[in-house]
């Protein structure tokens, strides 16, 4: 009795003794707590770091935000996750990863957070970011686990639109005008009429879906893969011809980089690629065809358009042990005022919240040399969101069967194999790496 | 014959001297076309190197490479002498054992590797890489210098034990300075294994100790790279590498080849 009467004033004295310091924090929980995010290079962060002290004032939480180069950052993210580490409490969700890394349990589930307005103010809206943008955050059981801060959409972007005029041609809408317009246009003035980059599993895809292919045959449920079918083949060969007949030399060990650079400098023309390398033709100092880069939707296909969509975000590892604190800090780095913030005084091209993307300095911002590209964006944007089909790059085993769909694609550009040899060894190769992993395979 | 000699060093060196060229260019002039043979050189991308983290992670490659060179030959090379000397069978295996921490790839131990190394709370630290490279190293040191002291006579250090000297004195006084081209041999391959590694300081370190070698990579930017500034920190982190070769370059042809011929 006299042991619980100790316990009772001690309770007593350190709740007296907390209560002033819990006021002292004026509102600020989580106040004095440093929390550990990480991203891979990029000018999102960049420009965000710049407001940080603003939100270390009105949290009282300290960030402390390291960013590496994509392929390091990814690395060791993985390895930081799979070993359910707490070194992270805020990371990125990296699109090609996110499949692997939502399925495997390995972020929180942010639900928790936004369903209760003790953690999220209603205006926060989480409903306001672009659903085929947050649809590579969610789970098959559509449960989030990330939000986006930057979204992907795949657009065509001409650096020199001016020898596509000087031909009496057009932005080229379907494939068969991409063609014409680069027979016509190819070498003119020594510029190439095409180039893309060696991520043959991101670049390729929509040409396989217009011509009625597709990676597997129903994903996420059924990751049975497509690759050896005669639309695969027919697709695969047409686009390895694209790359040789019409691209500059080196082409197939184009880096993402390089294919931008290669615009950039006024050595080859039309490209099909995200926004994110398209913008820099227009705004980029080092850009040579500034006044000469025109936009347009990605081609169409026999079967339809479907221009690539991706996203990347921020979600909380399962292992981080600041989840709170680590939320408080994604809800302010992704709200609506801090988004529109960057877009303002940055001009960042590539946003997740459509209450932004709708706004007219968003619009300002990707008016480019002329031509309103925002509405290109959102279009696109759109688009993914409502058939679903960017489906297949976010299954967890994508990364595995885009390298085998790489190597096919090099394969065939090089006159190593036929395409129809070429794919059905992809889907060999593609179907061994899925039971591997263990997913059921029809046939 | 001395021409082709010289026509076939500018093959082998051409990636190096156009590594080299890249790192005085402006993006601009790097992805020019067609491209220029002369243009205003720069020294913008040397000057972006000193004023980024590469310059900190540079220093951290200098002290991790030299600390792993010096603990691996200070524990090494009386290690390869007491084997050499040891003439017993366990002698032998013990020395194939050493050679474990080289018989499976780098990625094999990347998991234990990480998951001790946070358990004790050494991931993104110098000390950490220096015990990794120690590790690797170890088994270099004593694998190529045994050899050496193999062929050296015992009668030297017998003759310096009758005149009084102990053991430890036979050896350092004795044994060891006439090893000098397999120390340097040695100390060079060890020295170029810890600078040149990026999987294991890709792994293990995070900010505080990243090494010159990933943080070039970090120049590799999701909406851009920076050529310029890559070509600069490749030239850099050839230099040291370039530089203690070349004070050491008497030592090392005698040095590689020494321990080759018994007897």
């Amino acid at each position: 009795m006299s042991t619980l009467r100790r316990r009772t004033i001690l309770g007593g004295a350190l709740g007296a003794l907390a209560a002033p310091a819990v006021h002292a924090q004026g509102g600020k929980p989580h106040a004095g707590t440093t929390i550990n995010a990480s991203c891979f290079q990029t000018t999102y962060f960049e420009y965000l770091k710049n407001y940080f002290p603003q939100f270390e004032e009105k949290t009282g939480i300290k960030v402390n935000f390291t960013m590496q180069a994509f392929p390091v950052y990814n690395q060791r993210t993985d390895l930081e996750l799979s070993t359910k580490g707490s070194a992270v409490d805020v990371c990125n969700v990296t699109f090609i990863y996110s499949g692997r890394w939502i399925g495997a349990g390995w972020f929180t589930n942010l639900d928790t957070f936004t369903r209760d307005k003790k953690y999220t103010p209603a205006e926060w809206e989480p409903q306001d970011f672009v659903g085929g943008a947050q649809s590579a955050m969610q789970n098959a059981k559509g449960e989030t686990f990330g939000y986006t801060w930057e979204a992907g959409a795949m657009i065509a972007g001409a650096a020199r639109y001016d020898l596509i005029e000087k031909a009496g041609l057009k932005m080229p809408t379907t494939f068969d005008e991409l063609i014409k317009v680069c027979d016509a246009i190819h070498n003119k003035d020594n510029v190439a009429a095409f180039t893309a980059d060696k991520l043959h599993h991101w670049n390729w895809i929509p040409y396989l879906m217009g011509m009625g292919g597709n990676v597997f045959k129903a994903p996420p449920e059924n990751l049975t893969p497509t690759l050896a079918t005669p639309q695969a083949a027919k697709s695969a060969e047409w686009y390895a011809n694209l790359l040789v007949k019409y691209g500059p030399d080196g082409i197939l060990s184009y880096s993402d980089d390089q294919s931008m650079r290669s615009q950039m400098s006024g050595r080859a023309n039309i490209r099909t690629q995200a926004i994110t390398w398209m913008v820099p033709l227009a705004k980029h100092a080092e850009s040579t065809v500034r006044q000469t880069v025109r936009y347009g939707l990605m081609p169409a296909g026999p079967d339809g358009n479907f221009p690539g969509s991706n996203s990347h975000g921020l979600g909380i590892p399962a292992g981080s042990k600041k989840k709170e604190a680590a939320w408080e800090f994604i809800k302010w780095a992704l709200s609506k005022e801090t988004v529109s913030t960057v877009v303002k005084d940055h001009g960042y091209p590539s946003v997740c919240r459509m209450s932004v993307i709708k706004s007219p300095e968003f619009k300002q911002v990707l008016t480019l040399n002329g031509q309103d590209v925002a509405s290109l964006f959102l279009e696109v944007l759109q688009l993914g969101g409502k058939t679903g089909y960017m489906k297949y790059r976010t299954v967890p085993v994508y990364p595995q069967v885009g390298d085998k769909i790489n190597k096919a694609m090099e394969r065939i550009a090089t006159k190593q194999q036929a395409a129809p040899e070429a794919m059905k060894q992809a889907q060999a190769e593609a179907v061994q790496d899925l039971k591997k992993a263990g997913f059921k395979v029809d046939g | 014959m001395q021409a082709l000699a010289v026509v076939l060093a500018i093959l082998a060196l051409s990636p190096f001297l156009w590594l080299l060229v890249m790192s005085f260019k402006t993006n601009a002039e790097i992805f020019r076309w067609p491209p220029r043979l002369f243009f205003p050189p720069t020294l913008d991308n040397y000057a972006a190197l000193w004023t980024s983290e590469f310059r900190t992670s540079f220093a951290n490659s200098l002290v991790v490479s030299v600390a792993s060179t010096a603990v691996s030959l200070v524990i090494g090379v009386p290690a390869a002498y007491a084997l050499s000397r040891w003439t017993t069978r366990a002698g032998a295996s013990i020395t194939l054992w050493i050679l474990a921490s080289r018989m499976a790839p780098p990625i094999a131990f990347t998991i234990p590797y990480f998951l001790a190394y946070r358990y004790l709370e050494l991931l993104d630290t110098l000390t950490g890489l220096v015990l990794i490279y120690l590790t690797f190293n170890l088994s270099l040191v004593i694998w190529m210098m045994r050899p050496f002291y193999d062929q050296l006579p015992r009668s030297l250090e017998e003759a310096a034990w009758i005149d009084g000297a102990t053991m430890w004195q036979g050896f350092t006084r004795i044994i060891l300075p006439l090893s000098g081209p397999g120390l340097a041999a040695t100390a060079i391959l060890c020295f170029l294994f810890a600078w040149n590694d990026f999987f294991f300081a890709l792994i293990l370190t995070r900010t505080d100790a990243m090494t010159a070698p990933v943080a070039v990579v970090n120049f590799m930017n999701y909406e851009g790279w920076e050529w310029g500034r890559i070509a600069a920190g490749g030239t850099m982190i050839m230099l040291p590498v370039l530089v203690f070769s070349f004070i050491v370059r008497r030592y090392l042809v005698s040095g590689l080849t020494g321990g080759a011929i018994k007897g």
